[in-house]
């Protein structure tokens, strides 16, 4: 009897692994390899919207991709520079603006549900407060695009030379929520640092080593 | 494990083999037995499902952002502040490297008046210090966790009891060259009718200060200018290694000690000491004298000085002298020869003996030139008269409150038990130490003072030059700074920030020719130090009739003992510092121990060997036990012991190291990191003596190994591998200044068989960079800053004295130290050793893996990644310089990783590493060229042992570059190559040492 037992047990746990093996066969990866990650955040933040739709430069809010080895997710204070006063979509604001024009009122303030969440980690109770690093908390956004720990990327190098961010990015500017384009490989590293190397960078001759020590130390 | 496992026992097999019971209902533990077979399957099923979800994503992880960047702030880039060193009094300029709002590096500020871009190891170490768990977190009082309020309650309480604010109030410190806490302390005192500041050094130069009041009216510690000094001659005083500030030290003798062909000059530099020191074994002329035969050699010095320079008539009563005399003539005339320019230093605590040194550094002239008195030192205030006074008061139970700030009081005495009895019977005992050590455990109150690199003060190490500390982090714990708690004690309520500010706004600010306060301020901030006009002391005429009548009777007795500080663990304070228990000493090698020094005859008389345990005995009783070590060079009647051991609390250290069934613990249970030896320093005429007689010592007959270094990674090639025809040269080479002046290459070995076969053909020549560094044989001294800087700079662990003594330390630089010379008079060379960098590397040549190839710069890389940990390169390594992670080295906890450098991968198990010449530091500043648009200049990048070098001995830079200074520095004839011969091809050079002596000497060495 106790046999069969076990054999149920196997099987169960047989199938059950199959299911899970087949489903993430589509997704097949080396160990490592993230590319297709997009995890959800904890504000719905869409790039198609802020880069592609309004046009914003990747370095208004990723500022220190220029002077430093992160790009840098930016602080919430450079959301606000915007966000004191765009507080919901730009239909719905409008359509309340009409509506109590309309209605010969004041316009009530909108404040959309992901805004709101920004707003709570601040600690403000009204945008148009002045932000204060007493009152507010980090978002902990999930980190999408991460190298293992013996690699040494810097993105300044990348963009000082000409690189541009959709390289390796990919078309962030048409995702809604971001998602790791590329697979961020070694292989993939070394491929490009040896075209440009070759090829040159919009015209402009390079030299991107491909040593060991350049990346890893 | 058969229930863990579900294998049947071999019993319940049998029964079910042999007497089958078809009908009977299975035991309830018989369901889940399975035959052996099954369970494989299942195991196996198991593992290979668990082997499929690693191919699942990694863990999620998070990215916090600033919720309000500051300015200037970029995520992953550090921030330099400049800052004040507090590791020890001598107040040495220090850059502190802030990364993401941690401090992670602590370099040598260069533009600092003192120390001029040196940090020793303690400065180096300082990180380690501040990311300790074990510092107190909390007030204590009477041991219990408290709170600031109930403390600040309870002793203003306490101080208004009658009895006690009438009774006499002590404060003890160490010199404290922070004139912001000196009146803080005066302001807190001056309640009370007799309030004192007691100075203690833990090792003190008292008798200096005192034999200056006698001599010239002024009790102060005169600044010694050794930059100054063509001839400088030290009876014992450790000035390269430990003694007032070694760093400045270093910088200034190194000045002078650069010979050039078109101007082969440098100062002579004579040793006179009992024990091997650091100082001495870098000397010129190196003579060994017991510390109790100083007093004779310079009463005779002093006659012979003193008849040259007024005519007066050799000194007839001092009977005679303990050297030959020829070498006392040599040393008279060179001295006199160079008056105005020569130095005589002592660290002797004989205030007669002092004396005499005054008298004939004032016949010689030197006061006003090479000893300044009227901006004199503050770095060693100690006075031993006060403290003895202290100690007397303290057994006669006339004190009524004890404060003590920034030193251990009672272990650092001795008599330590009845001392800690006197001090049960103060009514109100306040300690201000970071942890619980000896002193602070009777304490009623603890109040921890913050970190250094947590808190605002100032210092003014020499007259003049005074330098801040600013807070690098936000304190770890609930501590407070001593400046706030005395302000709260006197009934004030400002932060430390501001008591520091209106201080200098009012007291500092008049001394300087700013314009206005803010600017000063700002820019000394900026800076870190600030030169304002000196408070000059004025001394008066010299008073010949102080120097009175030394005893210069030499003891018959067998064994004088000398008590020592240790480079790297000068104060008990650093003694919860991994890193510099695992220093090696520079001399001895030994890491994580103290001992007794014996040199080779008396070894040999007594049949004694490394680590045998003797006894010492004093003739007040006072034992001692601890293992011996054999010294050459060391005089045959001296017994040295370094102090700084046996801190309360190094008990910690047990667990230090992996733990792996063949592991023995760094500390025996229940035990501490060497032996204290306060016990055996000696009061006598006002002042703490470090060297005494009426020692006995006893073998006992047990064994305490020691762990050294000192015959690890051994370079000496067997002769059957030298190359046909090549003549085996030494790892170091020497020559004398003599011989230098006549022909600038002197020391280099004759025949000269410089290969020119090419491993590689020529398919990767170095067109760019090519990284190489020169390092200065005549300019190191030893002093291990480069070592402890690495270890900062590179994450390297620290394995405990278990795998020290099974030769696996982790430290990517070792300095080789060699003694030359037979017997007991040695000469001792210093060699610090590293990869090499080799373009012919053996190590490349076996890798199986290509773990380990040349980059285009000319550097051997390690791909840590790649390492299978085969150890072939390291088998083939001729400089033994590559290190094995033979176990995961972590920290002692979580809080000591904040020390992690991230820009440097953490090792792990099972891979080979070594110097990487700061490769990090090569592509952080290639970057930062890129980014200005500018290219890459000599001296952008610094590794992390040349930027910290007291003596500026190493020169990196890239070869290709003519006009860089590692290019000049190779071209001097000086430069040669380790093992050369073999065509490895070193892109490390090293230049020839030089020791200002006539006679040719010997060169090379002998690796003892």
């Amino acid at each position: 009897m106790h046999r069969t037992v076990l054999n149920i047990i196997l099987l169960v746990g047989l199938s059950f692994s199959l299911i899970v093996l087949i489903s993430g066969m589509s997704a097949w990866r080396l160990p490592d390899n993230q590319q297709g990650y997009a995890p959800p955040q904890p504000i719905e933040y869409s790039h198609r919207l802020h880069a592609g739709e309004l046009g914003l430069d990747c370095r208004f809010c990723h500022t220190a991709a220029e002077h430093g080895r992160h790009a840098g997710i930016p602080s919430t204070d450079v959301c606000m520079k915007c966000h004191r006063f765009v507080t919901a979509s730009f239909d719905v604001m409008q359509d309340e603006l009409t509506q109590a024009d309309k209605e010969k009122r004041k316009p009530k303030a909108i404040v959309s549900d992901e805004l709101q969440k920004l707003y709570d980690s601040l600690g403000l109770t009204d945008p148009q407060q002045p932000v204060s690093d007493s009152l507010s908390t980090s978002i902990p956004w999930v980190r999408v695009h991460n190298l293992p720990d013996y690699v040494y990327f810097d993105h300044s190098a990348h963009v000082t030379a000409g690189v541009t961010c959709q390289k390796c990015h990919g078309p962030v500017e048409s995702m809604e929520r971001l998602r790791q384009f590329e697979p961020l490989s070694m292989g993939w590293c070394v491929n490009c640092h040896r075209e440009s190397t070759e090829n040159g960078i919009n015209g402009r001759a390079v030299r991107a080593s491909t040593d060991c020590a350049v990346c890893h130390f | 494990m058969n229930q863990i496992s579900g294998q049947p026992s071999p019993d319940r097999r049998l029964r079910r083999h042999t007497v089958p019971e078809p009908d009977s209902a299975p035991p309830a533990d018989e369901l889940f037995s399975v035959s052996r077979r099954r369970f494989l399957e299942a195991a196996g099923f198991a593992v290979s499902l668990a082997a499929l979800q690693g191919c699942g994503r990694t863990p999620t992880e998070t990215a916090l952002p600033f919720a309000v960047q500051p300015e200037g702030v970029i995520p992953g880039r550090s921030l330099t502040y400049a800052t004040t060193c507090p590791g020890c009094s001598a107040g040495c300029g220090l850059l502190a490297r802030v990364r993401d709002g941690r401090p992670l590096k602590m370099e040598g500020m260069p533009e600092h008046p003192l120390s001029a871009g040196g940090l020793c190891a303690i400065g180096q170490a300082l990180p380690l210090g501040l990311y300790d768990t074990h510092r107190l977190r909390h007030p204590l009082h009477r041991g219990e966790q408290s709170d600031w309020e109930e403390i600040d309650r309870l002793i203003l309480q306490t101080l208004q009891q009658p009895g006690l604010s009438d009774g006499a109030v002590r404060f003890v410190t160490p010199t404290i060259t922070s004139p912001t806490l000196k009146a803080s302390i005066d302001r807190f005192l001056s309640r009370f009718p007799d309030g004192r500041h007691v100075m203690f050094d833990a090792v003190s130069c008292s008798a200096i200060p005192d034999a200056h009041e006698r001599t010239h009216g002024v009790r102060v510690l005169p600044h010694f200018r050794l930059a100054r000094a063509d001839v400088i001659v030290a009876f014992g005083a450790d000035f390269l290694g430990t003694w007032i500030s070694p760093v400045e030290f270093t910088a200034a003798w190194r000045s002078r000690r650069a010979p050039a062909p078109d101007r082969p000059t440098m100062s002579w530099h004579v040793q006179l000491e009992g024990r091997m020191s650091l100082t001495g074994s870098n000397a010129d002329r190196r003579i060994r004298l017991a510390p109790d035969e100083y007093a004779s050699v310079l009463r005779h010095l002093h006659g012979r000085i003193r008849s040259m320079a007024v005519g007066s008539p050799p000194d007839a009563a001092a009977g005679s002298a303990p050297l030959p005399d020829r070498d006392l003539q040599e040393l008279a005339d060179r001295l006199w020869e160079a008056r105005g320019r020569s130095i005589v230093l002592c660290d002797s605590q004989d205030v007669a003996v002092q004396t005499l040194v005054n008298s004939i550094n004032h016949h010689l002239g030197n006061y006003g030139s090479t000893i300044d008195l009227e901006r004199p030192g503050r770095q060693r205030q100690g006075n031993d008269r006060e403290v003895l006074r202290l100690l007397d008061d303290l057994k006669q139970g006339r004190v009524s409150a004890l404060f003590v700030a920034g030193t251990d009081f009672t272990h650092n005495l001795p008599e330590r038990r009845s001392l800690a009895e006197a001090i049960e019977n103060v009514r109100l005992v306040v300690s201000f130490s970071e942890r619980l050590d000896d002193f602070s455990s009777l304490a009623h109150f603890v109040c921890p003072d913050h970190h250094p690199l947590e808190s605002w003060a100032d210092a003014e190490p020499v007259s003049g030059i005074i330098s801040l500390f600013q807070p690098l982090l936000a304190p770890l714990g609930e501590t407070r700074s001593i400046l706030e708690s005395l302000e709260r004690w006197s009934g004030g309520s400002r932060s430390a920030g501001d008591i520091v500010r209106s201080f200098w706004e009012t007291d500092v600010f008049p001394r300087s020719s700013a314009e206005s306060f803010q600017d000063f301020w700002d820019q000394a901030v900026h800076d870190g130090f600030a030169e304002v006009e000196p408070t000059t002391e004025t001394p008066g005429d010299f008073n010949a009739a102080a120097v009175v009548e030394v005893d210069a009777t030499v003891s018959d007795d067998e064994y004088c003992l000398s008590l020592y500080s240790k480079v790297g663990l000068t104060d008990s304070r650093h003694a919860h510092n991994p890193w510099l228990q695992e220093l090696p000493d520079p001399i001895t090698k030994v890491t994580w121990d103290n001992y007794v020094c014996v040199s080779p005859a008396a070894a040999g008389r007594l049949e004694l060997h490394d680590g045998d345990v003797v006894i010492l005995e004093s003739e007040t009783g006072d034992t001692l036990e601890l293992p011996a070590l054999i010294q050459p060079g060391q005089h045959d009647r001296v017994l040295a012991v370094a102090l700084a051991y046996g801190v309360r609390g190094t008990d910690r250290f047990a667990g230090v190291g992996p733990r792996w069934i063949g592991a023995e613990p760094t500390v025996s249970e229940g035990g501490v990191i060497g032996e204290n030896a306060a016990g055996f320093i000696e009061a006598r005429d006002g002042t703490l003596r470090y060297a005494r007689n009426g020692i006995r010592l006893r073998k006992t007959g047990r064994r305490h190994e020691l762990a050294s270094t000192q015959e690890h990674h051994w370079l000496e090639v067997p002769p059957r591998v030298a190359p046909y025809g090549a003549e085996m040269r030494e790892p170091i080479q020497s020559t004398t200044l003599a011989a230098f002046a006549r022909d600038p290459s002197a020391g280099s070995p004759e025949s000269h068989h410089q290969s020119d076969v090419q491993l590689w053909p020529e398919d990767h020549p170095k067109t760019g960079h090519a990284w190489g560094m020169v390092i200065d044989l005549n300019a190191c001294t030893g002093c291990s800053a480069c070592l402890i800087a690495c270890q900062s700079e590179n994450n390297v662990p620290v394995v405990g004295k278990d795998e020290v003594r099974r030769q696996r330390e982790m430290h990517w630089i070792r300095i080789d130290r060699y003694y030359s010379g037979t017997g007991d008079e040695v000469d001792v060379g210093h060699q610090p050793m590293m990869c090499q960098h080799c373009d012919n590397a053996p190590c490349e040549t076996v890798c199986p893996v290509l773990a380990t190839v040349h980059s285009q710069e000319g550097l051997n890389v390690q791909a840590y990644n790649r390492c299978v940990g085969t150890r072939y390169c390291a088998n083939n390594c001729p400089y033994k310089v590559r290190r094995f992670n033979w176990f995961e080295y972590p920290h002692e906890d979580e809080l000591q990783n904040l020390a992690l450098n991230p820009d440097v991968t953490v090792r792990s198990r099972g891979v080979m590493e070594k110097c990487s010449m700061c490769v990090q530091r090569i592509e952080e500043a290639r970057i930062d060229a890129k980014r200005r648009g500018a290219p890459l200049l000599d001296g952008d990048i610094q590794t992390a042992c040349q930027q910290s070098c007291p003596a500026q001995a190493i020169v990196f830079g890239d070869m290709n570059d003519p006009n860089s200074a590692v290019s000049s520095a190779l071209n001097s004839p000086r430069r040669y190559g380790v093992l050369e011969e073999f065509n490895f091809r070193p892109s490390v050079s090293y230049l020839r040492m030089v020791r200002n002596r006539e006679e040719e000497q010997h060169e090379g060495g002998e690796h003892v």
